[in-house]
């Protein structure tokens, strides 16, 4: 029958708009304005999931995001959504849902047994079932308890879906837009505050939707509704449907997640799926209501039992009849209203147990809806196979009562919601009169009203929202008028739920954490093993430990240990609950950049021509390098690479060094702060020359290099490797203004101001010779080895031109402004044809520096000294810089340290590994016979034999000697012989040609 | 005689050259080509001679605190302490001002994000508070969008923001711009 | 946590990148070993305030010293790290 338990009038549903939804391969109909709970309830499907340990049936417990028990699968392929609470989930046209861990079907489950094997999954059974034997755990226990157990699955495919981050400011942040969070909102927003109200439903107003109450002489939704209308048309409020606040960080910094499509089968077009806000809020109200808690009895987790305060919202709200005759079990008078709600809409109430006898308006309300009147008696047990179909109740005197019934509502009182208030450490305080934790202290700028301080009255939650609101808003300077708090229906008397918070023990089960199936019996368990504290508590029973960070079960398991070991609550303890509040996908956190899009990527200015030129692109951090440039024929980057190194020692190639980090460094103190960073001088580096320069970390180990030229008495222009270049601007900022305030130097990066290519050869003076302008010499003796200058190039570009050589052969680097390094790369190619040049890209590169020992990323890896780099004699004597006092420790000078050296096999043919170990030959390959490692290893086509670079302990002593190179990752031990780390060309020569 | 060589732009062809709303456009992307740019730093002790300099050239105060001023073609925005952007539309040449003077012209990129929607798309990339109440006209602001550092000034009510990064992420910028503003009407054109 | 850079406001802490004690002084260059080894490896660790050297890396390169409570993030102070270190050398001197 369709819509069975819908109610012919009631609720906030629009019931001329009719939404087709299918549950289980099963179709049914709901309106807009349902959630899937609601919709699911109004067709009588109560089943809806199995649980995760027992696999017992499982039906909706609640009606909100603290719904512990109903959670589906939604949507199908790559929008596969496990673990969906099905309370918060919006009905849509086309929504896919299944119920989750149920085999083969949710009213057949065979896992159910598990129920039989219940002793074996107590708690702590981890601990205990299956610690031994040991090795039967990852091929037995570990996939047959994930077999049984687990909850959903994920999709397998891709994200389809986009996210989106965004930062918002505002005078004030309301959380929850229930009664006080309205009121908040008004009075700071009409002042002309910047507010910002967010809440996590789709329907503003909180409780005003789920209660029958009147405000002002309005139904509560209706004034709800206006309220909301006035707040939207404020130009300065902004209001988040769907947005839950998920935690609170220092300096007023708010995190929420708005949930943009997900009550549409498939995001709008470039619509974001969700979206996470990021907000930093001046000052903070936090209305976020309270949340039910229940009683624990036998059976109390089978379909048709819920909280009173749910049974309320369904019917309320949604126009649903959660049952059609209902026990309502309570500790508190607010349960009250259940009898009422139901009773006015035709369900019977088989009968009324007021827990402890001591709740005046429930007795009363029994009386008017003509119900048994249970004083001090509790429920031991529901009764029902898929669902309930009646209860056991125990009267004061022990008598047991059956009753035929389909809904137990259950309320043990209300737990205010201050999640948020504990994010930064702050301790709720146990009130004994309201039997609930209430907020400590709170984050600064953060205040709590309303039910979430426990201020659980209508009248008392608008009127301190409305207070929090104006002073929020004279707080940043809005005069705000003062705001009528309207009046209300009459409240009675409140009796808090405090106890007691279970029946007397029966042989069922009684659940605490619904999620979980975490028991009354596993509580006791586990203070009769000693873990009597509530965080042993949780961490042995995974109390509050599921999706639903136990938002119904916390208070209650630890109300029950405080019984069990005679204590009061507060002796027993507190959970503070840690951000997020509720779950958040991944993909929300993660935002729009992924994928490629993940960092920024840096192209050099040379990128779009090697892309023609079908370069093979490596990522080195944010760049993209041409790695090299295959021609036809060529069969592997091998063969690629040795042409292009065979290109460069024999005639001319050019490469793009345009990815090192360059500084302009100006003042008069230039020199003074150079001779402070690198380890030997710049003071008295001629004008128009460069220098190689290494620096240091304090601790004396090598930090970067790069060769640094003198422009002017006052301007020097360095450079950096490229993985340092903004490591070394902030070293240099930090010298700057910390340890030396008085020199007068500024920085400015240019990395990107200049296209810088390497051309490189033999033949690469007359290149550069056909591209610089009339009138520039680039002879020798004009331009020598580690000369620069400035000069015009291809028509009056200006440009600048260094002598330098990383390659070892002779070589220039042409810098010209970035604009032009397409053009430049075109024109140097077309310059260089007459000499055979050819592009050569990062791994010809590293073939070449390794050729010439020259130390790179491999050997500047933070742990070696100068002196291990063979440059210790490069360090002044004459100055203080970084690193001088802690390099000339005696251990950096120990000949012991491992000191760079060349490597060749002895076997010619043999393939050496960098990441190798190096042991003496005939010994052990133990740690204690570590003599050092291979950093960087390449096969040399000028040596015509594999080469590689390396520490080694005593190096200098052991110059011929043959050690082993141990590679026991890759089964390669070979013979090495120790020789000096440059191959080809040592004197020289060629550079300086 | 090698040929002249030809300037160009650090975002073709890495962006696609036009992403066009249907109907209105919320937010507007555009590159600026047309700026020369320089760092300047002020020496010690030689403070008071630059913000002469500077008055005597171009007729403005150079800003002691986060804000632009603009004087003809030409502007500075100011950079951190004792250090300014300068910009010009014109062939000025910053070399001569006494200070350190570092041509910027071909390392900074400038984008324009212009429109009512323009706020709101730049939320997604910047943290800053950009409501007219806390940045306006004139302001300036050193800060990042996403991980790419921005120097951000606002130059009119429309409101416009002019977004300055290095020029070697300014493709990567462009191309996040646009994929955030691809909800809200973006118009985004190449020069 | 957000950060008051004194040049450009408050601003988010991922603007800002953290280095560590701000109350050490580099040794003079004839300081003995010892005194280096103490100032490159020797920290204290105190539970509340705690004065310490941040970059403003994202937005003004300002180098700052933060005072801050290590128990609750309350910060306390921020100054530009170059003023503090010209201070102190006017007080050495």
């Amino acid at each position: 029958m369709a819509q069975s338990h819908r109610l012919p009038s009631r609720g906030l549903v629009d019931r001329a708009r009719t939404i087709g939804f299918r549950f289980d391969g099963r179709s049914y109909e709901g309106h807009a304005g349902d959630t899937l709970a609601s919709a699911l309830l109004a067709n009588g499907v109560r089943l809806v999931g199995r649980s995760f340990k027992y696999h017992r049936p499982r039906g909706v417990i609640a009606s909100g995001s603290e719904e512990p028990n109903a959670l589906v699968e939604l949507r199908t392929g790559a929008r596969r959504e496990p673990n969906t609470k099905a309370t918060t989930v919006e009905l849509f046209d086309g929504l896919d849902a299944q119920s989750q861990n149920r085999w083969p079907s949710l009213a057949f489950d065979l896992m159910s047994v598990n129920q039989l094997a219940s002793p074996v999954f107590v708690a702590g059974f981890y601990y205990k079932t299956f610690m031994w034997p040991a090795k039967l755990w990852e091929k037995l226990y570990e996939p047959m308890i994930r077999r049984a157990a687990g909850l959903g699955r994920a999709a397998e495919a891709a994200d389809p879906d986009d996210y989106e981050k965004f930062t918002a400011h505002c005078d004030l942040l309301v959380v929850g837009a229930g009664p006080a969070g309205l009121a908040a909102a008004l009075a700071a927003g009409r002042a002309g505050a910047r507010v910002i109200l967010a809440d996590e439903d789709f329907v503003l107003g909180g409780r005003l939707n789920a209660d029958r109450r009147v405000i002002d002489g309005a139904t509560s939704p209706d004034w709800a509704a206006r309220a909301v209308a006035e707040l939207e048309s404020l130009p300065e409020v902004t209001v988040l449907r769907r947005t839950t606040v998920l935690a609170a960080y220092d300096g007023g910094v708010y995190a929420a997640l708005e949930r943009v499509s997900d009550h549409i089968a498939v995001p709008a077009a470039h619509q974001p799926r969700q979206r996470l806000w990021r907000i930093v809020a001046t000052r903070a109200v936090l209305a976020a209501g309270s949340l039910e808690r229940p009683i624990a009895f036998g059976n109390n987790d089978l379909p048709g039992v819920m909280l009173a305060g749910a049974a309320r919202t369904y019917l309320n709200r949604y126009g649903v009849a959660p049952g059609k005759r209902a026990v309502v079990y309570a500790s508190t008078s607010d349960a009250a209203r259940t009898v009422l709600d139901l009773s006015a809409a035709g369900v019977e109430i088989a009968a009324v147990v007021d827990a402890r006898g001591d709740a005046p308006a429930l007795q009363e309300a029994a009386k008017a809806a003509k119900a048994p009147l249970i004083l001090g008696g509790s429920i031991a047990r529901a009764t029902g196979w898929r669902g309930v179909s009646g209860c056991e109740i125990a009267d004061a005197s022990g008598r047991t009562l059956k009753m035929e019934c389909d809904l137990v509502a259950v309320s043990g009182g209300w737990n205010p919601s201050m999640q948020l208030s504990t994010h930064l450490g702050g301790r709720p305080v146990w009130d004994d009169a309201k039997a609930a934790f209430l907020p400590g202290s709170c984050p600064p700028g953060m205040t709590v009203v309303g039910a979430a301080a426990g201020a659980f009255g209508l009248a008392q939650a608008i009127a301190a929202g409305a207070q929090a609101g104006v002073e929020a808003a004279s707080d940043a300077g809005f005069a705000a008028s003062a705001f009528d708090v309207p009046s209300v229906d009459p409240e009675p008397d409140v009796v808090y739920g405090r106890g007691p918070w279970r029946s007397p023990s029966t042989s069922a089960k009684a659940f605490v954490d619904l999620q979980n199936d975490v028991t009354v019996k596993d509580v006791e368990l586990s203070a009769r093993e000693g873990f009597v504290s509530v965080e042993h508590l949780k961490r042995y029973t995974t109390l509050g430990m599921a999706t639903d960070q136990g938002k119904t079960a916390n208070l209650l398991g630890l109300a029950i240990m405080a019984d069990v070991t005679g204590r009061t609550i507060p002796q027993t303890g507190m959970t503070l609950s840690r951000p997020p509040f509720a779950p958040v996908a991944i993909g929300a956190l993660g935002g729009a950049h992924r994928g490629k899009e993940f960092k920024p990527t840096r192209l050099p200015p040379s990128h779009f021509w090697a892309e023609e030129q079908g370069a093979v692109f490596t990522e080195t951090g944010q760049w993209m390098r041409a790695a090299y440039f295959p021609r036809s024929g060529e069969k592997d980057w091998f063969e690629s690479t040795m042409r292009e190194v065979e290109t460069v020692r024999t005639k001319v190639g050019v490469y793009d060094a345009s990815t090192l980090g360059k500084i302009d460094i100006q003042g008069p103190d230039a020199a003074a702060l150079l001779d402070k960073v690198y380890i030997n001088a710049f003071a008295s580096l001629a004008v128009g020359k460069a220098r190689y320069g290494l620096m240091l970390r304090e601790d004396g180990m090598a930090m970067d290099d790069g060769t640094t030229t003198r422009l002017s008495d006052t301007h020097y222009y360095m450079t950096t490797t490229t993985a340092n270049a903004a490591a070394v601007m902030r070293h240099l900022e930090y010298a700057k203004q910390w340890l030396w305030p008085e020199l007068d130097v500024a920085f400015a990066s240019v990395t990107d101001q200049w296209a810088q290519y390497a051309i490189a050869g033999p033949r690469s003076r007359e290149v550069v010779a056909a591209l610089v302008d009339e009138g520039f010499d680039v002879s020798n003796e004009a331009l020598p080895y580690m000369g620069a200058t400035e000069l015009t190039v291809c028509g009056g570009t200006r440009a600048r031109l260094f002598r330098l050589s990383f390659s070892g052969e002779l070589a220039y680097e042409l810098a010209v402004p970035a604009r032009y390094g397409d053009a430049m790369i075109r024109a140097i190619i077309k310059a260089g044809q007459p000499f055979g040049i050819c592009p050569y890209g990062a791994e010809a590169l590293s073939v070449m520096r390794i050729e010439k020992g020259h130390a790179a990323g491999p050997e500047l890896n933070g742990t070696t000294a100068a002196a291990d780099l063979g440059m210790g004699r490069m360090a002044s004597k004459k100055k203080d810089f970084i690193g001088r006092a802690m390099a000339g420790r005696d251990g950096l000078a120990d000949p012991a340290r491992p000191r760079l050296v060349g490597f060749r096999p002895v076997d010619r043919s043999a393939r050496l590994r960098s990441g190798s170990h190096l042991v003496a030959r005939g010994a052990e390959p133990s740690a204690a016979n570590d003599a050092g490692y291979v950093t960087s290893t390449a096969y040399s086509p000028s040596n015509g034999h594999w080469i590689g670079l390396g520490f080694l302990a005593r190096a200098e002593e052991r110059m011929g000697e043959i050690v082993i190179a141990h590679d026991p990752l890759r089964d390669g031990d070979i013979e090495v012989e120790v020789v000096s780390p440059v191959f080809v060309d040592p004197e020289g020569a060629r550079l300086r040609a | 005689m090698p040929e002249a060589l030809i300037a160009k732009s650090p975002l073709r062809p890495h962006v696609a050259s036009e992403v066009s709303a249907h109907g209105d456009a919320g937010v507007t992307l555009r590159e600026r080509l047309d700026l020369r740019l320089a760092q300047i730093s002020a020496l010690r002790g030689r403070e008071q001679e630059l913000a002469d300099a500077v008055r005597q050239a171009f007729g403005v105060e150079l800003p002691a605190t986060s804000k632009r001023v603009v004087s003809g073609p030409v502007a500075f925005a100011w950079a951190g302490p004792g250090r300014w952007l300068a910009s010009s539309t014109a062939e000025t040449d910053f070399s001569a001002l006494p200070g350190a003077v570092s041509d910027q012209s071909d390392g900074r990129a400038v984008l324009s994000v212009s429109g009512p929607k323009a706020r709101e798309t730049l939320a997604t990339l910047i943290s800053l508070d950009l409501h007219p109440r806390a940045f306006a006209t004139g302001d300036v602001a050193l800060t990042h969008a996403a991980s790419i550092a921005v120097t951000l000034w606002q130059s009119d009510d429309a409101p416009t923001y002019e977004l300055v990064c290095f020029r070697t992420f300014a493709a990567t910028l462009w191309r996040w711009i646009a994929h955030a503003g691809a909800s809200r009407g973006i118009d985004a054109k190449l020069g | 946590m957000r950060i008051a850079c004194p040049h450009c406001g408050p601003r988010g802490v991922d603007e800002f990148s953290y280095l560590g004690d701000a109350t050490l002084t580099r040794p003079a260059s004839d300081a003995p070993e010892a005194a280096f080894a103490d100032y490159v490896y020797f920290r204290d660790n105190p539970a509340g305030e705690h004065r310490e050297l941040w970059q403003h890396a994202s937005g003004c390169q300002s180098w700052l010293v933060v005072t801050r409570d290590t128990r609750t993030h309350a910060i306390s102070q921020v100054e530009a790290a170059r003023d503090v270190a010209l201070a102190r050398s006017k007080g050495a001197a």
